[in-house]
């Protein structure tokens, strides 16, 4: 995770240096990610942290955390120091520039499509019949819309 | 010093069910509130370990020792997984441990108390559980993610925990009259702590939890929920609940019972409960006595 | 002061527990070595039972079916087979209660999850024998487990020992996972089905119960001087009873002529001293001198400490040995 700037907490009435989860916030020993794969196909998930000495021991202790109660098919144990982390805004939602052209919703053609059907027949064999639809936003992000 | 527009426009965030993680900016009194508020969860869990581990070697059968054992280890794994999340917060755990340890941070009142037989070990794996699952289910929206999350996981190991407890506290019900008698002397001891266990009632308005969206119902809520439910579900068996004012309000639609002594409470939470020094020490020295083991694996990271 | 709790009732008595609800004597020095006191005991008031409670009852008798066991063991094979599954099963379960008595309370929070996995394991592997016992002489498991005196009781005394402290506890892992790895592989191939299945399972769990052990071993002994002392401490004790765990059972030779077993004591024990011994070299600690100390468990003989254990495990069972739990 990218460093941001240092911040402080108040403890006790004093303000007391927060170390940033990317240095290892407040923990004496190096902190692993977990991720696990609940079924097959399905795909890496993550599940949370742990701390430990060293890798082999963060292996072990995954293994008991998300895996002890036959939850996982797959578990990765990953440093934290070697996460990268994206989060700015600017960069995953560029506001300023239209890119449009090369995403689904990018694309409507409704009204164009109306004109262009006045030119066809009205009933088409073997379809349920021109039904207007409204048009469905997206459920995830990731989202694979039904008519393609 | 804070810059006071971005403590409101997060704030406002949050309050509108906006969700942060471990790395965003926190407002200074957001950020100690949570984890204040995480840390004493994790202390409860560590805690609360110590009530029920008692039974583990006196469980009457394989089936129930392999269960309580596995339950108290779930408490502990819980106790882990939040101190990790407080710890993100920016307070290590060993300085979490040494402020428990020396009574300057709270654990919650259950585990202040005795345990004299299996009814105890029933109603607590049964009822204690139930109530802390309610005020755990309204954490699920809580606006710092990486607790919300942790809370997901817990609910789904909690929910062996009732089942486990029901089902001891189900067999002793229908058992011989001995077994009944344990089970109703220890709901005569638990009703106190469990109408005591959701806190006393606060005012919306000054509960900066809600304030901050940290928890999402009031404590007059959670405890009238956990009451509505399981009121029912301790009559059904015949045992009788040491109020004899309770009674259902057929017009609110909720049980009514004594307004609980919230001075008992507070003496409780603050260390004076009748066990509370007794589980304190054990932790203490327990602590004390394998710091040995944690010097000898931290040295082992340094050499490597 | 409070409207609740109501006042004691004199006439009811208090039950008194032992051991877990607080530390141990080796803890308690241990912490004074460190400066840590005690919590001030200042309670704002007490809670007690408000009904009167069941007591439990005495010892129970030795079983019939363990009676004709012991009568029959040394002549007739299906008697000595029984006898290797009560020792089988008491050994993980011995075993397994005294490492679960870490559980809440050991040296760190994930290892207290782990470890609270393998005492799991291990009573998981008990109630396997017991269950398999149970179903060959017509008794339920628990009443196999729980319904007998302490002389009754088949595990080596090695395993009843206390906990003691961390050292101890890992000494005595690594030593019996040794031991019981040995005895897995001469049972993995039991003319007897049953056990060979269950074997199977087994083998796959203390896979990562061996792993634990020389993890722990190599890291006691290397690590601080400290830990190595304390190792050092342990060793010689823990070896010595260790011993114990190969004391040749009743019908031994009916059982390797049957090909129930397939490794008499004694072999196992020179496997053992051979493999535990050169690991031990390996660390650079000293190799105790082959003398059993603590003997006679496989006969039903246990220690004090036995008895204590055995009276905290059937202190429930003991109100109703016919009751449901």
């Amino acid at each position: 995770m990218a460093a941001t700037e240092a911040q402080t907490v108040v403890q006790d009435d004093q303000a007391v240096p927060v170390r940033h989860p990317a240095s290892g916030s407040g923990a004496t020993w190096p902190i692993f990610e977990v991720f696990r794969q609940e079924r097959a196909g399905q795909p890496m998930q993550h599940a949370g942290n742990l701390t430990a000495p060293d890798a082999d021991m963060a292996e072990l202790y995954a293994r008991e955390f998300y895996g002890r109660r036959n939850e996982s098919i797959r578990i990765w144990v990953v440093p934290r120091a070697t996460v990268r982390e994206i989060v700015d805004a600017d960069l995953l939602h560029p506001p300023a520039v239209d890119r449009s052209y090369r995403i689904v919703q990018g694309y409507t053609v409704r009204d164009k499509l109306d004109q262009a059907r006045a030119h066809g027949e009205e009933h088409i064999p073997g379809t349920p019949g021109r039904k207007a639809r409204p048009p469905a936003g997206p459920k995830t992000a990731m989202e694979i819309p039904d008519d393609v | 010093m804070e810059d006071a527009d971005r403590v409101a426009e997060f704030t406002a965030y949050v309050q509108n069910g906006g969700k942060v993680e471990a790395g965003d900016w926190l407002p200074d009194e957001y950020r100690l509130q949570v984890l204040r508020f995480v840390e004493m969860h994790a202390n409860s869990e560590l805690m609360g370990v110590l009530p029920e581990r008692e039974w583990i070697n006196r469980a009457p059968t394989l089936k129930r020792k392999l269960a309580l054992t596995a339950k108290v280890q779930d408490e502990v794994g819980h106790a882990e997984l939040l101190y990790r999340v407080a710890e993100d917060l920016g307070k290590s755990r060993e300085a979490m441990l040494a402020d428990l340890l020396a009574g300057k941070t709270k654990f919650h009142n259950v585990f202040h108390y005795p345990t004299y037989s299996w009814g105890d070990v029933a109603i607590i794996a049964w009822l204690v559980d139930a109530a802390a699952i309610q005020s755990q289910k309204a954490l699920l929206d809580c606006s710092y993610e990486p607790y919300a999350r942790t809370m997901k996981k817990i609910c789904w190991e909690e929910s062996f925990h009732i089942k486990h407890g029901y089902d001891c506290v189900v067999t002793l019900a229908s058992g011989t009259e001995q077994q009944r008698t344990i089970l109703q002397d220890a709901l005569n001891r638990w009703w106190t702590p469990l109408v005591h266990f959701h806190g006393p009632p606060t005012d919306p308005a000054k509960d900066r939890d809600l304030y901050w969206r940290i928890k999402a119902k009031a404590n007059s809520v959670l405890r009238d929920e956990f009451l509505d439910r399981y009121v029912p579900k301790i009559l059904e068996l015949g045992l009788t609940i040491p109020d004899p004012t309770l009674h259902f309000n057929e017009e609110s639609g909720h049980w009514e019972y004594a307004p609980p002594d919230w001075s008992q409470l507070k003496a409780v939470v603050t260390g004076h409960g009748p066990r509370s020094a007794e589980r304190l020490t054990l932790r203490r020295l327990s602590y004390a006595d394998t710091e040995w083991v944690r010097e000898v694996v931290l040295a082992g990271r340094l050499a490597a | 002061m409070f409207k609740n709790p109501p006042p004691p009732d004199p006439q009811i008595e208090v039950p008194h527990f032992s051991s877990v609800t607080t530390a141990t004597a080796d803890a308690v020095l241990e912490a004074e070595r460190r400066g840590v006191q005690p919590v001030p005991h200042e309670p704002a008031f007490d809670v007690q039972p408000t009904l009167d409670l069941p007591a439990p009852g005495p010892a129970p008798a030795m079983p019939a079916w363990l009676t004709a066991l012991d009568a029959a063991a040394a002549t007739d094979v299906e008697q000595a087979l029984n006898g290797l599954l009560l020792a089988l099963a008491d050994d993980e379960f011995i075993l397994g209660y005294r490492n679960s008595e870490w559980t809440g309370i050991a040296p760190m929070l994930e290892e207290d999850v782990a470890f609270s996995s393998m005492s799991q394991d291990e009573i998981g592997h008990a109630r396997l024998f017991y269950s398999l016992l149970g179903a060959r002489i017509g008794v339920d498991m628990d009443q196999v487990a729980y319904g007998r005196p302490p002389a009754g009781f088949r595990n080596a005394q090695f395993l009843e020992m206390p906990r003691t402290n961390w050292a101890f506890t890992l000494a005595r892992q690594y030593l019996y996972d040794q031991y019981d790895q040995l005895r897995l592989a001469a049972l993995a191939h039991s003319q007897w089905a049953p056990l060979a299945e269950v074997i199977g399972k087994i083998q796959r769990e203390e896979k990562y119960h061996a792993m634990h052990g020389t993890t722990w071993m190599h890291r006691l002994a290397e690590n601080t001087p400290d830990a190595r002392a304390r190792l050092e401490a342990a060793l010689p004790g823990a070896w010595s009873a260790a011993l114990g765990l190969f004391e040749p059972l009743p019908g031994e030779a009916l059982l390797i002529q049957a090909g129930y077993l397939l490794g008499t004591a004694a072999e196992l024990q020179a496997a053992w001293l051979d493999r535990v011994g050169s690991f031990l070299r390996e660390l650079g600690l000293a190799v105790p001198p082959p003398v059993t100390g603590a003997r006679g468990g496989r006969q039903g003989q246990h220690s004090a400490d036995f008895a204590a254990l055995w009276d905290e495990l059937t202190i429930v069972y003991r109100i109703d040995p016919g009751a449901k739990w």
